[in-house]
């Protein structure tokens, strides 16, 4: 059995199926542009299909149409969501406020979520982690300092509008070099991933495919 | 025009070295691979804390309740997925009960192939939950702490879930799996503060490290798993300390982390590329 619970040949159709997506896209390496746009047209058409099925299966249905059916009076929030998730479905005929009501709610909420939970789980705990105790060494003092000096550049990178004097704009300016630098750390990160992927791809066209070093 | 259908060739052109890089990139890489396979980045003697923290916060579970909140993303969980199976053998062999739950459409995707693994891997079904998939992001979260439980769940786990209040609260710590999107930030940011009671462990691919390691040194992480070397570590662990026996049935801890060879050839050829094009006439920076 397959680790899908299929049976053996459907296994092997699978890795096939598999190693012929991965040619198809990488086609494009040598020019060839139609094999590239099937293997894109594909992934994007399953893509679809696949986040059509789990907003349907695992989202309106059990959360919103069942509750609704088995209890509605009992379920007066489904009965919002609804009224919210129609008049946004419906927004291009509508009135322009009652398609911003509901856009409003859902930009607000997540807002509301995100920045809370920024300010309480990483801003204050790391301010406070930040702040070296009494009897600390060396290095640790260093550290924090260091990144108080970092953050306080940062910030002072993101002034934007109000005069500033020279030495802010050398201050600033040393600041956003420090967000290019971060950036390009994290560029970095992300070209490493992507290596290990494709080395990952490689790997599977060796072993899983053409049966290489099992 | 002397563009073909099926090629993409420049008019009035013979295709040229350049043309041919990205394909000689991949033929290279794959010779790595092939070759150089059995060369995992390993670790040199000196163990990474990151490793052995999430070995023994893994093995403090004993036979408890795992959440295991699985939102790895496909551009990146082949960094972390050696790491991800050789945790779940660590949980199958000590006896604890995984619950999957996802709050991202890759992740959930992935965590069905995973859940699927294990059941074919012959993982009791009384220690398996699938909690499915949870719209909504960081709201879906917060819901979490106060019922993550779907109704549909069925089973003596989801049972004893039920009977411990349904929420995050009801496991005994939670195993984040992140990817780019859903990873450590967002738990620690919206779980940690509301049921302080429950250690959040992490594995999380290398791109997440700026992001994800302030929080073991605060603690808002008990364990972190980051990156292809702590995976290497990890993964070397979990291997000499299983028996062959329930652990290696359950999952293949064989699956090897990425080989160290083809990365390394990768980042080389990856600057070789960058460097052409940052010679290239018309580059920024250049006069055009």
């Amino acid at each position: 059995m397959s680790g899908f619970g299929w049976p053996e040949g459907w296994a092997t159709l699978g890795v096939w199926v598999a190693a012929a997506a991965t040619l198809l896209s990488w086609s494009i390496l040598v020019g060839a542009r139609r094999p590239f746009l099937w293997a894109q047209r594909l992934l994007a058409g399953m893509l679809t299909g696949y986040l059509a099925l789990l907003a349907i299966r695992e989202v309106l249905v059990p959360r919103l149409v069942a509750p609704l059916v088995s209890d509605p009076a009992g379920n007066p929030l489904a009965v919002v969501a609804l009224v919210l998730g129609g008049v946004l479905v419906g927004s291009p005929w509508l009135p322009r406020w009652m398609g911003a009501a509901p856009v409003a709610i859902l930009v607000g909420g997540t807002a509301a979520f995100a920045l809370g939970g920024a300010m309480v789980g990483t801003v204050l705990p790391q301010i406070i982690g930040t702040v070296p105790p009494p009897g600390v060494g060396l290095a640790s003092l260093g550290g924090g300092l260091a990144t108080a000096v970092i953050a306080s550049l940062v910030l002072i990178a993101f002034l934007h509008g109000a005069p500033r004097s020279a030495g802010m704009r050398l201050l600033g300016g040393i600041g956003r070099w420090l967000i290019l630098g971060g950036v390009g750390v994290w560029l970095g990160y992300l070209v490493l991933a992507r290596i290990v992927l494709l080395s990952d791809r490689l790997a599977f066209l060796g072993t899983e495919w053409l049966g290489m070093g099992r | 025009m002397t563009e073909r259908r099926w090629l993409r060739v420049r008019p009035g052109s013979r295709p040229t070295l350049r043309d041919a890089l990205p394909a000689l990139f991949v033929v290279l890489l794959a010779v790595a691979t092939l070759v150089g396979g059995s060369v995992t980045i390993e670790a040199d003697g000196a163990t990474d804390a990151g490793a052995t923290g999430l070995h023994a916060a893994l093995d403090a579970q004993g036979r408890g309740r795992m959440l295991v909140a699985f939102d790895a993303d496909v551009g990146t969980y082949a960094e972390v997925r050696p790491a991800v199976r050789a945790a779940f053998a660590q949980l199958v062999r000590d006896g604890a009960s995984l619950s999957f739950v996802s709050l991202t459409g890759e992740g959930r995707a992935l965590a069905l192939a995973e859940i699927e693994r294990l059941r074919s891997g012959g993982v009791e079904a009384n220690r398996l939950l699938d909690l499915g998939y949870r719209a909504g992001a960081e709201a879906a979260l917060v819901d979490a702490t106060r019922s993550i439980v779907p109704a549909a769940a069925t089973g003596t786990l989801a049972d004893a879930l039920r009977a411990s209040g349904a929420s995050v609260g009801a496991f005994d710590a939670v195993l984040v799996i992140g990817g780019s999107d859903i990873g450590p930030r967002a738990w620690v940011e919206q779980v940690g503060p509301r049921v302080p009671g429950v250690p959040l462990l992490a594995i999380a691919p290398s791109i997440a490290l700026p992001q994800a390691s302030p929080y073991l040194a605060t603690r808002q992480l008990a364990a972190l798993v980051v990156g292809a070397r702590q995976v290497a570590d990890y993964v070397a662990i979990v291997r000499d300390d299983a028996t062959p026996t329930e652990a290696r049935a359950a999952v293949r801890i064989t699956d090897l982390p990425p080989a160290a060879f083809p990365v390394l050839l990768g980042i080389v050829l990856t600057l070789l590329v960058l460097a052409e094009a940052a010679a290239r006439p018309g580059a920024a920076g250049t006069s055009r």
